[in-house]
């Protein structure tokens, strides 16, 4: 296809995506969707609540790898884990982005954000929520990376001290409602993040199912899982380490919207249910957040 | 005069130094650590068997260790006999994760330190890599904008390394590492089932089938990896001692070194283990005992008693605690500062003579470098003992493979307990890990971990005494008081992971 016509393509497909997916965003949104069309992001990416999982996934992206996603799509601009400055030269870099003086970027969040304690995740200085709201007057829009990001994550579960809520929340409480694409996961799959990224490149903005690209978050694992059958059968596994569906051992599959069981994870070569581990739902908002529904269902001695 | 040298990068986490320099020496150093999220209040109430999955999440980069010792304390508690197999896969899940984290950290974390990435520019060869990173260096720089090629450049002022060669070389080698390091990932995905965030360990074993299938993949994985660290890894770090020798005296740190041993050699929580475990204290070699432990506060911001024993812990934030710097606790052994981590871990092993192997390439490397092995206790002797142990883990792994019975099963049966309480010790990659939990009425009543980072990074303590890493900083020369690139180069060698070290 020549040049003139994959441009007029994209053009189209990012049309059409926004059509059928995006509809009905605000107005600041819609703008902000026109300027990113074709344009290579710049991720300015922080780290907030965080345990760096997501990071650590990234890195472990094959197809296309992580070199390749940071010099050929994402111009990646600042990554805490990566970034060969530090200190005030840091701050300074992530700063000139947050005050609009850099050009246009994405911002990426992973973690969660402390909201009743904003002494709890602080950088340079200043809290982290602070650095958020900055952005949120200067950025195209941001990817929040990983279910800490996307619905507050473990930092979120009942009884913490420190009110984390997640980046959508946080603009919300603060009145402001930015363009926020959620990829949850604990941790995120490299191709659901890396694979919207390119999608943002070449075609403009997935289309979204409750805020999260449907290319990787439409069906449940429970769908297409390998166990798919036996569950059926009523084959299920009774103890650990068993043969059989593991939904009586408490998998939240059917309740988990993620494409783990046809992806796989770590190139394809093994994920949860594959090593017989009950899906924990770790892409499902519900993920950890209460402390009286456990991930397992296993025997208790002296109770039925 | 006053620098902060923080945020510091290519770490895990949210970390400040607050230095105090007098001509160009370091008189104070304080470690701040700035990112709380209460995991031990969170785990609090909860179903035991949530623990490992949940504590996984205090570190998306060591999350096996957290699995592995939260596994072991579960076992102490439900008095758990571990089938082999189980113990095995618990050993090849968290063997592997040592094997990808001293390659990141080495190529990710801290190359960048020592490198001129700016050779690239000078690249004239046909490697596809090099090739694309050269064009996009080029184009970075040369598209006038104000960060040219980040997050490679900018970068912090310093002597790198001179040699073209040696650098582009370099360069080669962190594109190859991170292929690498997904490969050692892979291999523990295999039993853990993914990475990170293993969901097949738990305690009494793993799921995942003890199949010929799953064996010949993990082995063929560890083979590539053993492969690079003896031809890449070992000769890289080498090369940075070449050019940079001074660091085999800089970033000492002052006080005691502890391990809690790694990889035990049979099903049984108490087993000898492939590294030993104790606590040298002024030269001399000691047990470890759990209750030796105390944590101070201090500097810290919590409002709950100061020098708790770990069984007593308790966890009140006081973000605005006039006195204190940090979120990290002060964790002592009998009052003691102590350093934990690859340097402590060969250290502790090597004055017992207990591994063999360890002793032999610790005497062979200090020969190759040309110092003793008191200088273990520096930068370079921190990067070097993380290659030691990659070299000693990469071969038991591959052995371990050749003890699985594939017919035998791989989880220990059970039911839980009303109650019960367990400790549950091991090394994560950087360094001494600590479990405890205690049960009441099916539920946990009380966690804590004692964390790596935590006694590494901890701030004073009720004596004042600077915490590790604190003293590690304090005498160093710094060329340039604003950046100091030597004390990154010592907060580096470190590895550290606030992540863990507050939780
Ligand atoms: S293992 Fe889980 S996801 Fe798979 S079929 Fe059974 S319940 Fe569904
Ligand atoms: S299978 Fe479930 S627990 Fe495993 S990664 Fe997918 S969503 Fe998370």
């Amino acid at each position: 296809m020549p040049d003139l016509d994959r441009r007029k393509f994209l053009k189209m497909a990012a049309c059409l995506s926004a059509a059928f997916g995006v509809g009905n965003l605000p107005a600041p949104v819609l703008a902000a969707l026109k300027k990113i069309d074709g344009a290579v992001p710049t991720l300015v990416y922080l780290q907030g609540q965080s345990c760096t999982g997501c990071s650590i996934s990234l890195l472990q992206a094959e197809t296309p790898n992580a070199v390749t996603m940071i010099t050929e799509y994402s111009k990646l601009s600042f990554h805490a884990d990566m970034s060969a400055t530090s200190g005030k030269q840091a701050l300074a870099l992530i700063e000139k982005y947050l005050s609009g003086n850099a050009g246009e970027y994405f911002l990426a969040v992973e973690g969660s954000i402390p909201y009743d304690m904003p002494e709890a995740c602080v950088m340079g200085h200043k809290p982290f929520a602070e650095h958020l709201l900055d952005a949120s007057k200067t950025m195209v829009g941001a990817v929040a990376i990983g279910t800490c990001a996307t619905h507050g994550g473990i930092p979120a579960a009942e009884g913490n001290l420190t009110g984390a809520v997640s980046l959508k929340e946080f603009y919300k409480r603060k009145g402001k409602s930015p363009l926020i694409i959620d990829i949850p996961g604990c941790s995120v799959h490299p191709d659901w993040v890396w694979k919207t990224i390119v999608h943002l490149v070449q075609v403009g903005l997935p289309e979204l199912v409750n805020g999260q690209p449907k290319l990787f978050f439409d069906r449940k694992v429970h769908e297409l899982c390998p166990l798919y059958h036996d569950f059926q059968q009523e084959i299920f596994a009774k103890k650990l380490g068993e043969k059989g569906c593991l939904f009586k051992l408490g998998c939240i599959g059917p309740d988990t919207n993620a494409d783990c069981s046809t992806r796989w994870w770590n190139g394809r070569q093994s994920w949860c249910i594959g090593a017989k581990a009950p899906c924990i739902g770790c892409a499902s908002p519900i993920f950890a957040a209460k402390k009286d529904f456990p991930f397992y269902r296993i025997a208790k001695k002296g109770k039925e | 005069m006053k620098v902060d040298i923080g945020p510091i990068t290519r770490i895990e986490g949210h970390l400040s130094i607050q230095t105090t320099v007098e001509d160009n020496i370091i008189t104070e150093a304080r470690s701040v650590g700035e990112m709380f999220r209460g995991f031990e209040v969170i785990l609090r109430g909860r179903d035991p068997l949530d623990a490992q999955q949940i504590t996984q999440r205090i570190c998306g980069v060591c999350p096996y260790a957290h699995a592995i010792a939260s596994s072991y304390a579960q076992e102490n508690a439900y008095n758990l006999s571990v089938p082999a197999n189980g113990r095995i896969m618990h050993n090849l899940i968290q063997g592997a994760n040592h094997l990808y984290d001293y390659l990141l950290h080495f190529y990710q974390l801290s190359a960048l330190d020592f490198v001129d990435v700016t050779a690239i520019l000078k690249y004239t060869g046909s490697d596809s890599d090099l090739v694309k990173l050269r064009d996009w260096v080029k184009f970075e720089v040369a598209s006038g904008k104000p960060f040219p090629a980040t997050p490679f450049l900018p970068r912090l002022s310093g002597k790198y390394i001179e040699d073209t060669d040696l650098n582009i070389g370099a360069l080669k080698h962190y594109i190859e590492s991170l292929e690498i390091q997904q490969k050692a990932n892979k291999a523990s995905a295999i039993f853990g089932g993914k990475f990170p965030h293993a969901t097949a360990i738990f305690p009494g074993g793993c799921t995942q089938d003890p199949s010929i299938d799953h064996i010949s993949s993990y082995r063929s994985l560890i083979r590539e990896v053993k492969e690079f660290i003896h031809q890449k890894y070992i000769p890289d770090i080498l090369a940075v001692a070449q050019g940079f020798p001074e660091y085999w005296e800089i970033g000492k740190s002052k006080g005691g070194f502890m391990s809690f041993g790694l990889l035990p050699l049979g099903p049984e929580l108490d087993s000898k283990r492939l590294f030993a475990p104790g606590v040298l204290l002024n030269g001399a070699l000691e047990k470890v005992d759990f209750e030796a432990i105390k944590e101070d506060v201090k500097y810290s911001k919590y409002s709950s008693p100061s020098g708790l024993k770990v069984r007593e812990g308790t966890l009140t934030p006081a973000p605005h605690k006039s006195s204190a710097y940090t979120w990290v606790k002060a964790p002592r052994y009998k009052g003691q500062v102590i350093e934990v981590g690859p340097a402590a871990r060969i250290m502790v092993d090597y004055t017992q003579g207990h591994n063999q192997k360890i002793k032999e390439l610790v005497d062979k490397f200090a020969g190759v470098a040309g110092i003793g092995a008191e200088n273990l206790n520096s930068v370079l002797g921190r990067h070097l003992c993380r290659a030691i142990s990659a070299v000693v883990i990469a071969d038991f792994l591959l052995e371990e493979t050749e003890r699985i019975d594939t017919k035998a099963p791989t989880m220990a049966d059970y039911e839980l307990p009303e109650s019960g309480e367990g400790f549950g010790a091991t090394e994560a990659s950087r360094g001494a890990l600590l479990h405890y939990i205690n049960i009441k009425n099916y539920k946990i009543d009380r966690y804590e971990c004692v964390v790596p980072t935590t006694w590494n990074c901890s701030p004073k303590d009720d004596r004042d005494q600077p915490g590790a890493l604190e003293s590690a900083l304090i005498g160093t020369r710094v060329e340039t008081p604003d950046e100091q690139i030597e004390a990154n180069r010592i907060v580096h060698s470190f590895d550290p992971c606030l992540g863990c070290a507050v939780h």
